[in-house]
């Protein structure tokens, strides 16, 4: 018997994840870019009031600067952290390792909310730095970005441990010897040589970062206050309080096309399909 | 608790609704997202909502139990016919999905006078019957023809004296004073109840509020509240208002005065005041769906008989909805009657609610104000 052609084999296994895909994503998704364009009046009238709107460009550089902020601080963490698991850890890294991974049990709502309770005017944090005198009156801690930003390194801080972990462990450690045979002292070994190697890593956990922190939602709108509006929370605002599907959708369009150009940028530094693709 | 808060309007259901009127949605899609949303009681279901008992539909939370134990028990008590409260929230959406779909199964809903016209508009309920509902026993200008008054309620001044060593604001301007009164103000992220603090503030009389307040008003009390908003913390929900003041977050703010009724119990003696000094009085609306199981009679009889005092008077005493019968104001508790918006004394410092301001202005102010708070 002939073997079933390799290619209608290939379709056949693809085609429940695609028909779901098709279907459930991208159907709706291009009725939504439909939207933006036909509501309420056919035209790109949703996007002129887009770019004209003085919210929508502080909404969009707030969004942009948080994600970017946010993406430096748990690259900077992360890097220690993955740093000190992949080197120094060995009896503790699976322990270490399982409390990277355990706030992904736990819902990004509670987390955001617990965050509340540390930071809060009246707050653990608050208290004891009161109660040790180190401060007269409470700090704000939340209800502004700088608890925005809290609260957004901590959900994704996983996410720029992991790639970054990933990529130390599959350095061989003979290189640093070697390195340090040569006569080079800990720092310069640790700068020209082992740290080249963990860029791939830490461009893999950066772009992740900030691309999902760009869509982030319930915790600005917990830890903000009400002021600090990313986009995301903006387009909601629009169509839930306004009805006003058309500018919604244009707004999403505009952060989809944000981040696709992010992508294709990053797309010339980074192997995207090693970072999304192929984790080995 | 977020009683007549049309906040919750914008739902789902609405925008499906309005997917449908515009032609954007099938009669079968529009049918079938009403059931995925819970909507549409199910082939068989029907009989859910007899003539033999009434359902109230409501906001719910705590609202909803008192409905249920204090007003629908008084109805059976009379007439025999049980009283079922749905706290799904009866926004104008949800009603107009259920008249035109056929399935209706609320009775009477507690809905707001913005809504009710709306609802009047798309022609999905009912006069009210008043050789039935007591036209006197409701404040003046709260009997519509197709919507009656259910109960009143603010949004007023509160704050925490303990949080302000410098004195309690005695008005708006005070509020929008950061140097003399320091500490954060919580405002409603929404623009109902919050312009005409903002104009009032700016020495406008409360009488001239929505005079003020045309577009270059507007404006004005928009840019009062850019020029504030670093001491802002808004409030989305009743409750986020009320946690505020609780965690001690905020040392003053514009709050439903339900919230600040709650608030007076649970705060520490002394932490919390408020007050009705230039506070915005605004009435909740029954309504009554078209073609709704009970029938119209039933259904006018529930309204006419939670009109009475004194249960009306209980139902203050319990969750702090203000009386809309006037002549409730004489037996609530002589301590309680401070917090009553509807006594002649309160009603007199208040700014009534506009329904024609709002039905013209609230969209593009909104839109403003959410400009002015976060850029």
């Amino acid at each position: 018997m002939p073997r079933m052609n390799e290619k209608l084999r290939y379709w056949m296994l693809v085609l429940p994840a695609l028909a779901v895909m098709i279907f459930f994503y991208i159907w709706p998704v291009l009725n939504i870019w439909g939207i933006s364009v036909t509501e309420p009046a056919t035209g790109l009238g949703n996007y002129t009031k887009m770019f004209d709107s003085n919210a929508v460009r502080v909404s969009f550089m707030l969004t942009f600067r948080i994600a970017a902020i946010t993406t430096v601080v748990c690259l900077l963490l992360g890097y220690i952290l993955a740093y000190t698991i992949s080197n120094f850890a060995t009896k503790a890294r699976p322990l270490m390792l399982g409390l990277v991974l355990l706030p992904f049990w736990v819902s990004v709502l509670i987390r955001s909310f617990a965050w509340i309770v540390l930071l809060g005017r009246s707050g653990l944090v608050n208290d004891a730095l009161m109660d040790t005198g180190l401060i007269a009156t409470p700090i704000r801690f939340m209800h502004n970005e700088t608890g925005v930003l809290i609260a957004m390194v901590h959900v994704m801080l996983p996410f720029a441990v992991l790639p970054m972990l990933t990529n130390m462990r599959g350095i061989p450690g003979s290189y640093m010897k070697a390195a340090r045979g040569l006569g080079a002292s800990e720092w310069r070994a640790f700068r020209d040589v082992y740290f080249p190697q963990t860029l791939p890593g830490v461009f893999s956990g950066g772009l992740l970062v900030f691309v999902l922190s760009l869509g982030f939602y319930i915790t600005p709108a917990l830890l903000g206050g009400g002021r600090v509006m990313m986009i995301s929370e903006y387009i909601t605002y629009q169509i839930q309080e306004f009805l006003n599907w058309g500018l919604g959708a244009a707004l999403s369009v505009a952060l989809l096309v944000a981040t696709a150009i992010i992508l294709f940028v990053a797309g010339r530094f980074v192997n995207l399909r090693k970072t999304f693709l192929e984790r080995n | 608790m977020d009683t007549s808060d049309h906040h919750f309007q914008s739902d789902l259901a609405e925008i499906a609704a309005e997917k449908y009127k515009a032609g954007t949605l099938s009669r079968r899609g529009f049918l079938s997202a009403m059931g995925a949303l819970g909507l549409v009681p199910l082939l068989g279901n029907r009989a859910l909502a007899q003539a033999s008992e009434v359902v109230v539909c409501n906001w719910g939370g705590q609202a909803s139990d008192i409905l249920r134990d204090l007003l629908g028990k008084a109805f059976e008590e009379e007439t025999g016919i049980p009283v079922r409260v749905d706290g799904a929230g009866p926004s104008a959406g949800k009603v107009r999905a259920m008249v035109e779909s056929g399935a209706v199964v609320w009775d009477v809903c507690d809905s707001g006078a913005g809504s009710a016209i709306v609802m009047n508009g798309a022609g999905v309920i009912q006069d009210i019957d008043y050789s039935i509902v007591d036209k006197s026993k409701v404040l003046e200008g709260t009997a519509l023809p197709f919507a009656v008054g259910n109960y009143l309620f603010s949004y007023a001044m509160a704050y925490n004296p303990t949080m302000l060593p410098g004195g309690a604001p005695q008005s708006w301007a005070d509020v929008w004073n950061v140097k003399d009164f320091p500490g954060m103000r919580t405002f409603r992220k929404s623009v109902r109840g919050q312009l005409e603090a903002a104009a009032q503030a700016m020495g406008i009389a409360k009488e001239d509020v929505y005079e003020f307040l045309d577009d270059d008003g507007i404006k004005a009390a928009i840019a009062k509240f850019r020029e504030l908003r670093d001491n802002i913390i808004v409030w989305g929900s009743g409750s986020d208002s009320q946690n505020l003041f609780l965690q001690g977050e905020v040392a003053m703010g514009n709050i439903y005065s339900t919230r600040g009724f709650l608030l007076r119990e649970q705060m520490e003696p002394g932490t919390f005041k408020m007050t009705y000094d230039g506070a915005l009085l605004q009435p909740g609306m029954w309504v009554v769906p078209k073609n709704n199981p009970a029938g119209t009679e039933t259904a006018m009889k529930f309204i006419a008989t939670v009109q009475d005092p004194q249960l009306q008077a209980e139902w203050f005493v319990a969750i702090g909805n203000g009386p809309i019968n006037p002549a409730a104001a004489a037996l609530v508790p002589a301590e309680l009657s401070e917090w009553n918006p509807n006594t002649p004394e309160n009603v007199a410092k208040q700014v009534i609610y506009n329904d024609e301001w709002y039905g013209k202005n609230q969209v593009s102010a909104e839109e403003l104000y959410i400009d002015a708070l976060i850029g």
